[in-house]
């Protein structure tokens, strides 16, 4: 089965290339140029992968990817040309799991476009245990306490990475590498900001983390 | 002169005489050795009772004895204490207060200007009031004593010619002849305080003499030695000031006149003596008069000097208080003008400066709005078409195979030549959001040798092509060093260096140093390459400056803005970037970091270049030892000072 990408840009050949580009590698692209009915759009497509321009007429795409994000878990892939650090951690913050800086290459947004849709392979059945956070990966159900929290693909596959080697120090290069699927240099700000996301749903205390440890100048590590 | 003087001192002297007796009077029922009952108490009471003595104790002491004993030494300690300790609040007040003054004058003008002026007046007064007082003494003593003398040469003419004439032959109608005569000297005079002392010069043997007569409440003690030497041996009148003694206490200044006198063959010493005290009361309500006028006038000149020092110091700290305000960025501040004097004409240039400011500084500041605002939108603007040229350029280039030979040429053309045009524009996009100032840090702790892997892994591909060697020699302990760092900018200019170092190397073999210490972190790029003149060491970092413009664009990126970006993100972190270099014996670009941001930069950890600048080809006898055995060679030898790492 085709996936179905939704992609939201004011700029019609861009989109147009776009298209090409992710037809030519096997994928269903469905458009929208204008923010206000990007929602409408996205319920009425139901796409597997949203790829968003974060500036748009209409809406903000920001404010687009808070309104997807707050009713469905699907990826959500920011197309970027700012690249400044507020923008870009704004968009993440507001929900998106990964962003491409404009300009891209076709091949670099395909290759993140696959990472984001990489199909869930058939996980064994297994429990894992973060303090007192337990994680049923076959199921993707994160407890605490007996209450069920919800988590983004993106950031259950950070917790899991996380929870299964809780000996081992990450590096942000290494959760670049084994969640987002970056193969050479990225941003790290994409795992700080999706790590104080996953904090802000699963720590009792944000502010004094027991699940998702800092390791000061090396990286991130599980609670006990 | 020498008269006034002793014409002064015993008015002067009773305050003295008064003064050293107050406190040792006062002192009496401080001193702790003989502590009276009644004084005791209420002295033990301020003071924090001590566990061991309870003031209760100190009640049946008279009776306890011994115990009674211990409670008033340990009383006599507390006291003792209790005064050491006020005596060190004291002086530890007054310490403060000095640091206080010390600092009051030199912050406040006002404070120093009235200070001073008040010292000046006062010692202005002091002299001025001196010399009048000393003046107007003079002159009154030098009256009193022109009248004495006239006064009393004729009394004692008039007495000398009364002896003449006496006819006398008992003692007793002699003394009463004597005491009648002389009453009239008593009586004579103006001065109703003019007494009389009539002596016989010793060493006379005559029958009818009287020892001595005198007007009551002066004795021959009183005439000094000098004076009556001087009246005894010599005819003449003599004068000498002296202290007159009146009652039991009271002492007046008086003028002693004497000459000799003969009565019936006995020469006697014949004094009279004036009483100056009207004179000195008159003089002391002279001297209090100017005491207090000066007092006034000391007050009067302290608050003009105070009030003018205020309206010029006034406007000026005002000034000065408005100006730190300006410079703190609150640029609406403005002076208040009042009037029309000099001080509103530098409020209102003050103000005017500080409008030109304003308008320059907003204009500024709007300026680099609208830059930012600008490399912004451009960024957007261009950035979308580009991607979408990058694109489609892109697959026609992965489609070239399909096409005849010009428009495969053409699709490769199209594509390099796109991609450098990003490039070029990614670096004219970052240095003009430098200039514009909109550059933010985004410092967090890193791991500086994982940058430097980092870095390395990206440029293992370059390298390869060159055929260059890169290693990384260290001079951390544990290879492993954190600094705060923007990572992304750290690699950008740590990437920069590698692939100029490898373009420039001539296939040599390129190193990279790591250093660090306590608060700074130093990488080191090196080659054995070409290596520049000081003139071009000079020019490096320069925008679009390239060493060599002939040169083959290998690796497409360069723009020659490469350096200029990379000195910019050093500046940001508070670094410091460097250039070495030396013709046919390559080139070195030291980076120097801070650990904590924000800190200062101390020395580098790493020289310039880093091998002393020795020549590439001792090297390569070097690497071309095996690589393991090196490694571990220098780590079992000297864990500490150096490491190498051959990637």
């Amino acid at each position: 089965m085709k996936a179905r990408i939704l992609v939201v840009d004011d700029d019609e050949a861009l989109s147009e290339m776009i298209g090409i580009v992710l037809r030519n590698d096997g994928f269903d692209p469905v458009f929208c140029a204008n923010g206000e009915q990007a929602l409408a759009v996205f319920r009425s497509a139901k796409p597997d992968l949203v790829l968003l321009d974060l500036m748009l007429p209409g809406m903000d795409g920001i404010e687009v990817c808070r309104q997807i994000r707050a009713e469905s878990d699907v990826p959500i892939v920011m197309l970027t040309a700012k690249s400044d650090t507020s923008d870009v951690v704004r968009g993440l913050e507001s929900g998106a799991d990964d962003y491409v800086p404009k300009p891209f290459k076709p091949a670099e947004l395909v290759a993140r476009v696959r990472a984001r849709l990489r199909p869930g392979d058939t996980k064994a059945p297994e429990t894992l245990t973060i303090a007192d956070v337990s994680i049923d990966v076959a199921g993707h159900v994160v407890n605490r306490g007996g209450r069920k929290i919800s988590l983004t693909p993106l950031e259950f596959d950070l917790l899991v990475a996380l929870a299964r080697k809780p000996w081992q120090v990450f590096t942000r290069e290494l959760l670049l590498e084994q969640v987002w699927g970056y193969r050479h240099a990225a941003d790290t700000r994409l795992v700080n900001v999706h790590v104080q996301r996953l904090r802000s749903k699963i720590e009792r205390d944000p502010e004094a983390p027991e699940v998702v440890l800092t390791v000061r100048g090396v990286g991130y590590k599980a609670g006990q | 002169m020498e008269n006034t003087e002793d014409f002064e001192a015993p008015g002067k002297a009773m305050p003295g005489a008064g003064a050293p007796a107050a406190p040792r009077t006062a002192a009496v029922p401080r001193t702790p050795a003989v502590p009276p009952t009644s004084a005791a108490a209420p002295r033990t009471a301020a003071v924090p009772p001590a566990p061991s003595v309870p003031p209760t104790s100190a009640a049946p002491s008279v009776s306890a004895g011994a115990p009674g004993q211990t409670g008033w030494e340990a009383r006599r300690r507390l006291l003792q204490d209790f005064l050491l300790h006020r005596a060190r609040d004291f002086t530890a007040w007054l310490r403060r207060m000095r640091t206080r003054l010390v600092r009051r004058w030199r912050t406040s003008l006002q404070f120093r200007t009235v200070l001073v002026t008040l010292l000046v007046a006062f010692l202005a007064f002091a002299g001025v009031g001196a010399f009048l007082s000393n003046q107007i003494a003079n002159g009154l003593f030098q009256e009193r004593l022109q009248q004495a003398k006239q006064e009393s040469s004729r009394g004692m003419t008039q007495v000398q010619e009364s002896f003449d004439n006496a006819q006398l032959s008992d003692l007793p109608s002699v003394s009463t002849y004597v005491r009648d005569t002389l009453k009239l000297l008593e009586a004579g005079g103006a001065d109703e305080n003019r007494k009389y002392l009539m002596v016989e010069i010793p060493g006379q043997t005559n029958s009818l003499s009287v020892s001595s007569s005198d007007s009551g409440g002066v004795t021959r003690a009183i005439i000094p030695a000098e004076l009556s030497t001087a009246v005894q041996q010599n005819s003449g009148q003599f004068w000498q000031s002296i202290p007159l003694p009146i009652g039991s206490k009271d002492v007046h200044p008086a003028l002693a006149l004497g000459s000799r006198v003969n009565l019936l063959g006995t020469d006697y010493e014949l004094y009279l003596i004036y009483d100056l005290n009207n004179a000195q009361d008159t003089l002391n309500y002279i001297q209090s008069v100017l005491w207090l006028g000066g007092g006034v006038l000391l007050l009067l000149i302290g608050g003009i000097a105070w009030y003018v020092t205020h309206n010029v110091v006034q406007p000026v700290s005002h000034a000065a208080a408005v100006s730190e305000k300006l410079a703190a960025g609150q640029l609406q501040e403005r002076m208040t003008v009042n009037g029309e004097d000099e001080v509103a004409r530098l409020a209102t240039s003050f103000n005017k400066m500080a409008a030109s400011l304003q308008v320059q500084i907003t204009q500024l500041a709007m300026l680099s709005q609208m830059q930012q605002r600008f490399v912004s939108d451009v960024s957007h603007e261009l950035r979308t078409p580009l991607t979408t040229v990058r694109m489609a350029a892109e697959v026609l280039y992965d489609a070239r195979g399909q096409f005849d030979p010009i428009n495969k040429r053409s699709a490769e053309l199209l594509y390099h030549q796109v991609e450098r045009f990003q490039a070029l524009l990614a670096d004219l996009l970052e240095i003009s959001r430098f200039d514009a100032g909109a550059a933010v840090l985004d410092a967090e702790p890193r791991d500086v040798f994982a940058v430097v892997e980092h870095v390395l892994d990206g440029a293992a591909p370059l390298a390869e092509q060159c055929g260059s060697e890169l290693s990384v020699v260290s001079t951390v302990p544990g290879n492993s060093s954190v600094a705060d760092m923007d990572p992304r900018r750290i690699e950008r200019i740590l990437r920069n260096l590698v692939v100029n170092a490898l373009e420039h190397g001539e296939g040599r073999k390129v190193e990279i140093y790591v250093g660090s210490n306590a608060d700074t972190v130093a990488i080191a790029v090196r080659d054995h390459g070409i290596g520049m003149t000081p003139g071009e060491v000079g020019r490096v970092f320069d925008r679009f400056w390239r060493a060599d413009p002939a040169r083959a664009r290998t690796t497409g990126g360069s723009s020659g803005l490469g350096l200029s970006i990379a000195t910019e993100d050093t500046n940001l972190h508070g670094g410091r970037l460097e250039a070495w270099g030396e013709p046919g014996n390559g080139s070195c670009f030291r980076l120097t970091l801070p650990r904590r941001s924000g800190t200062a930069l101390s020395v580098s950890p790493l020289q310039l270049p880093p091998d002393g600048g020795d020549s590439g080809l001792g090297g390569l006898e070097l690497h071309g030892e095996p690589v393991p055995a090196d490694e571990a060679a220098i780590k079992s030898a000297t864990d500490v000072v150096s490491g190498k790492i051959t990637l």
